[in-house]
């Protein structure tokens, strides 16, 4: 069995005799007969899993693009449905609600204090 | 879209900037409320609304331009004029906070004692946390540079880590800002110099929390793949502001941490 320290982390893998590790220089002969190496099966890489594996949540902006662009005539900022109607009216009703409380607070702070 | 003969980009009728003009008075009337008759209601709606609109307006503009394919070249080209005006804007507000501080800081009054430090004040010790937090942004600068070309590059695991990364190290920031502030020997009450150290250093934490919060929106939007490798804008955009902030800190560094301690 021969070894060598592997190019970046300098750890210690099997080699071919030719390649070994000799600090002193000294060529090892070539055996007669060197053992069949078995490695263990290296890591998958994920570029060659195949196109089913995904990294945190496959692709849906293509979903979404067609989503987007049906033309009904709906503005984008309602044209999700439900849940931005939600939003938006909750949204005016504070606008509204809050222009008007706005309003109110002002006229009372106006008021002049007598002492 | 199929029915317009140009590459601009024609708005949708939206509510978004009523909605963001009432917060912000609400803010403002609110903030005179809370200072006169100590009661927060108003300026609390105001910062709701604000945060409502925020989210919704910059939500419609993600799905005008990945879902709807609006920003085409020369929009884009409108919306990097527009975020390269923003920052500039900002640049001369940090201007004006470095122009006090030199200000009082070139030629201290004998009221302080004729030396600046003032008499009585201990500044932090430069080589400190403060040097620690240099360190930290200058990290971050590198990181997403990195994240940058992983997006160019297609690469969207390492895309991912070093953005990620790269947020993390802003509120690392934040938390040693924050740990400084909290065991700091003076206060903004004292003098000039707690005044202009505390309100130039805060307003830049403002805006690391700020940015840390544009490129987690980044983060969330690549890992969705709203970014592709020719065409990533918002994340450019949180990048540059990113890069402005950590150029502030550098300024804010030499100047009142080191030059006037």
């Amino acid at each position: 069995m021969y070894y060598k320290f592997s190019g970046f982390t300098q750890k210690l893998t099997g080699s071919a005799p030719t390649a070994a590790y000799s600090p002193q220089g000294l060529r090892p002969g070539v055996p007669a007969e060197s053992p069949a190496m078995i490695f263990a099966t290296p890591t998958k890489v994920v570029s060659e899993a195949g196109s089913m594996v995904e990294y945190l949540g496959a692709n849906r902006v293509p979903d979404l693009q067609r989503l987007f662009q049906t033309s009904d005539g709906i503005p984008i900022h309602l044209k999700r449905g439900v849940p931005d109607r939600l939003l938006y009216r909750t949204t005016m009703a504070l606008t509204v609600g809050g222009a008007l409380y706005c309003l109110v607070a002002l006229y009372f702070a106006a008021q002049p204090r007598n002492k | 879209m199929a029915h317009q003969a140009h590459a601009y980009h024609m708005v949708d009728p939206s509510p978004w900037p009523l909605t963001g003009a009432v917060a912000a008075l609400l803010m403002t009337s609110g903030l005179a409320i809370w200072f006169h008759f100590h009661s927060t209601t108003l300026m609390g709606l105001g910062m709701a609304l604000l945060l409502l609109t925020m989210y919704q307006w910059w939500r419609d503009i993600i799905r005008e331009g990945t879902f709807q394919g609006h920003h085409t070249p020369p929009v884009q080209k409108g919306l990097r004029y527009g975020m390269i005006l923003f920052i500039t804007s900002e640049v001369f507000f940090f201007l004006g906070f470095f122009w006090a501080f030199y200000h009082s800081s070139l030629a201290p009054t004998p009221e302080l004692g004729g030396c600046w430090p003032p008499t009585g004040i201990t500044p932090l010790d430069p080589f400190e946390v403060p040097l620690l937090n240099t360190a930290v942004l200058l990290a971050s600068g590198v990181t997403v540079t990195w994240a940058h070309h992983s997006i160019m590059e297609g690469e969207r695991k390492q895309a991912i880590q070093s953005l990620a990364l790269t947020i993390l190290l802003g509120f690392y920031f934040t938390f040693l800002q924050a740990m400084e502030y909290y065991e700091a020997p003076f206060t903004i009450a004292d003098g000039v110099y707690g005044a202009t150290f505390f309100v130039a250093t805060g307003f830049h934490g403002l805006h690391v929390i700020i940015g840390s919060t544009f490129l987690a929106i980044c983060l969330l939007r690549q890992i969705q793949y709203h970014f592709t490798s020719e065409h990533h804008f918002g994340f450019e955009a949180a990048a540059w502001y990113w890069h402005f902030v950590d150029v502030v800190w550098l300024f804010l560094y030499i100047s009142i941490y080191w030059w006037g301690s």
